[in-house]
């Protein structure tokens, strides 16, 4: 109730956070910006030769570089997009949590089952990427906006 | 010898006529013994009535005595609640009576200032007694700061003003904030406005928060004004953010108002009857295209509220912060709190006639009405949807939904990204017994095959249903057979007999001829008409895709429009100060 402020000169600027540079600390985290070259990777799924082992390190640098020292139960299980090898080709999945394989699914066969609730909207034009955790998947704009669901 | 057995035989016929009327004794007895009975039964009867005629006496009279023991009761509560009043008032009127004086002194000296007709020794005189009659109430020293104030007394201001501050620093900040901007001295109401919004923890919030919100959104303190408001609110925002909780009861609550909004137009049941008709999974389709047809509906929405033009609501805005400033004056305040509400309580009862629990909740629910303090993000949602709630008007739902947009846009990509995830992959079809389904009609070809198949089946599984009249056949072969042994004993019989068994054959081979001709003229006819319906199916099929994703791709025009909203274009009057207005980031 009787509060006193004598200070004639308030500073109305919060300290800011401290940013950790690398990785997810909270929840509200894991909606953040992905960066280009996290897109572009990942699009390149396609294009990349399967057999180059360079590339999957590439690969594999980038998306810890992204999620980086995040703990183990907060990284996705795995990645699904759109396929654009053409038909019957649909959909394709990089699995992070056993083999770092990449796989391409055809019209009508089923993935594993917690890619398969993916598929939908992995499929649709507006979303660049699909990023599937334990127990939420993330859709990944073209312009790098992470969307929750 | 003889004697003996007359005698015994006397005795015998005695003793037999006294058995006689003993039995007959005995009888009558019994006889009574029954009336009597059947008499004590009746009385039973009798009595078993009379009971429950009492016990349904005594149950009304215990009905009754419970009834007359409540309003009993009740009554005595509200004779109670009645003595308690007055209690209290006087209780009141001892402890804080001079407040009230206080208060009506505050009135009176507020108008005197307006209308300038007190001299400034009587206000000297009488806000000087004031401080000695009601100590530790906050108001007295600002009423003597005040008047010290429109005296020129520099020392005497600064001194009450930092007594006023000591007693209750908010209630002052928001009482000077108020004052000066009536009398229009903008940079000292500015300076109050800056000590206002210190003292406003973000987490829980006055409702006349909002008031002072859309006052300076509409320009009635200064511009300078707008920016400091937009600094406190990006810090506010920062702060909440950082956690989930929060921010996502915000989010959840547009996902449900985007799940809620109606289609602008739905007419799709009409532009799809095959559809409509034949697909098994029509009511997938229907949601979905509905669904998609509410990013349009969001757009307009939006674009409503950022273009209702910023019409002059200051007039309005200005009466509220009289309102506020008058209400601080007049309200009681804190140390009265319990007295004010036991007296509330009581007043209740007596409405409610005696009845405790009912007043109570009537109790409990206004309390929850106007004391609730909110959240920062949660008042900016009420303001956004129901701003008359609050006090505030239409003017501040377009700054509110700005300053939301971060969460508006979250939102508005989940409810996006909810009803995508719903898009039925296949559209199901069921004609005339043949399933199939298609993605998007493009494999026309394919389905109108696999249908042509389909019917072959059909065709063959009715053929192989009319079997061969053998029966028919061999009768006739049989008859001529006959015929042929007949031409032994005519000529005639022969012919007849031949004539009968070829009629007989050839009719029979005809009739299963025409069964036949006939099941496949069905079967063509069947064919031919479903295939028109797949193929409108179909060419169904591909409008409503098309369709959709035309409705579909609204939502990035609608996301295009919420990413332009800026909180700067809502808080002003004119836009041209608020083109000169930058934020630094």
């Amino acid at each position: 109730m009787a509060r006193i402020i004598l200070q004639k000169n308030v500073n109305l600027e919060t300290v800011k956070k401290q940013t950790v540079k690398t990785g997810f600390i909270s929840n509200r985290d894991i909606l953040k910006k992905r960066s280009k070259k996290y897109l572009d990777l990942i699009a390149g799924l396609d294009a990349k030769t399967l057999t180059d082992t360079k590339g999957m390190d590439d690969l594999i640098k980038a998306i810890q570089e992204e999620f980086g020292t995040a703990e183990l139960a907060d990284l996705p299980l795995g990645i699904v997009a759109k396929c654009f090898l053409g038909h019957p080709y649909e959909v394709h999945t990089l699995d992070l949590s056993r083999s770092q394989i990449v796989k391409h699914y055809k019209v009508n066969e089923a993935m594993e089952a917690d890619f398969e609730k993916a598929r939908t909207v992995a499929m649709h034009n507006a979303y660049a990427l699909v990023e599937v955790y334990k127990d939420k998947i993330i859709l990944i704009r073209e312009d790098g906006t992470a969307i929750k669901l | 010898m003889e004697q003996q057995s007359n005698y015994n035989m006397s005795r015998q016929a005695v003793s037999y006529v006294e058995l006689n009327s003993s039995l007959e004794l005995i009888n009558s007895a019994l006889e009574s013994i029954s009336s009597d009975i059947g008499g004590i039964y009746s009385e039973l009867e009798a009595i078993d009535l009379k009971q429950d005629q009492l016990e349904s006496e005594l149950t009304k009279l215990a009905d009754a005595f419970a009834a007359f023991v409540e309003a009993d009761s009740k009554h005595k509560t509200l004779q109670l609640a009645e003595i308690r009043i007055g209690n209290l008032r006087q209780e009141l009127q001892v402890k804080f009576g001079y407040y009230g004086e206080v208060r009506r002194m505050a009135v009176g000296i507020l108008q005197g200032v307006d209308t300038g007709v007190v001299s400034n020794d009587t206000l000297k005189c009488i806000t000087e007694e004031v401080m000695i009659k009601a100590p530790g109430y906050w108001l007295a020293p600002v009423l003597v700061a005040l008047a010290a104030w429109m005296r020129n007394d520099k020392s005497i201001t600064e001194k009450a003003l930092n007594e006023a501050l000591k007693r209750d620093d908010y209630k002052t900040t928001l009482f000077f904030m108020l004052v000066m901007r009536r009398l229009a001295r903008n940079e000292a109401s500015m300076k109050w406005l800056e000590r206002y919004f210190i003292h406003q923890d973000p987490k829980s919030l006055d409702r006349e928060f909002v008031v002072v919100l859309e006052a300076v959104a509409t320009g009635i303190f200064l511009p300078a004004a707008r920016q400091l408001m937009m600094r406190n609110v990006k810090s506010w925002l920062n702060q909440l953010t950082q956690s989930d909780v929060l921010i996502n009861n915000q989010k959840f609550r547009w996902v449900k108002f985007f799940e809620e909004l109606k289609p602008l137009s739905s007419d799709v049941n009409d532009k799809y009857p095959l559809l409509k008709k034949f697909s098994p999974n029509w009511k997938d389709l229907k949601k979905s295209l509905e669904e998609a047809k509410k990013h349009d509906a969001i757009n307009s929405y939006f674009k409503d509220i950022i273009s209702s033009s910023p019409a002059d609501f200051s007039k309005n805005v200005k009466v509220q912060l009289d309102e506020i400033l008058s209400s601080l004056v007049i309200n009681f305040d804190d140390e009265e709190l319990p007295l004010q509400e036991q007296i509330r309580f009581n007043q209740l009862v007596i409405q409610m006639d005696g009845d405790k629990t009912a007043a109570q909740a009537k109790m409990d629910a206004e309390k929850s009405i106007f004391e609730k303090k909110v959240d920062f993000l949660e008042l900016l949602n009420n303001a956004c949807f129901n701003p008359e709630l609050l006090g505030a008007t239409r003017a501040i739902k377009a700054l509110a939904v700005s300053i939301s947009q971060p969460w508006i846009i979250e939102a508005y990509d989940t409810f996006t990204a909810q009803a995508r995830s719903r898009i039925p992959r296949a559209v199901e079809l069921e004609i005339d017994g043949f399933d199939t389904y298609t993605r998007d009609g493009s494999d026309e070809n394919e389905l109108l095959e696999s249908q042509e198949a389909f019917y072959q089946d059909v065709l063959e599984t009715e053929l192989n249903k009319l079997s061969f009249p053998y029966v028919g056949v061999i009768i006739g072969a049989l008859i001529c057979l006959l015929g042929f042994w007949a031409f032994n004993l005519h000529i005639i019989a022969g012919i007849v007999g031949l004539g009968i068994g070829g009629v007989l054959t050839l009719n029979t081979v005809n009739n299963y001829n025409r069964a036949k001709k006939q099941i496949v003229e069905n079967v063509e006819e069947r064919k031919q008409k479903a295939k028109e319906v797949l193929r409108g199916c179909i060419a169904e099929v591909v409008d409503y895709r098309k369709e959709h994703s035309m409705e579909d791709s609204n939502a990035e025009k609608v996301r295009q429009l919420l990413i332009s909203i800026t909180p700067e274009d809502f808080s002003s009057v004119s836009k041209e100060t608020a083109r000169q207005i930058h934020i630094t980031k």
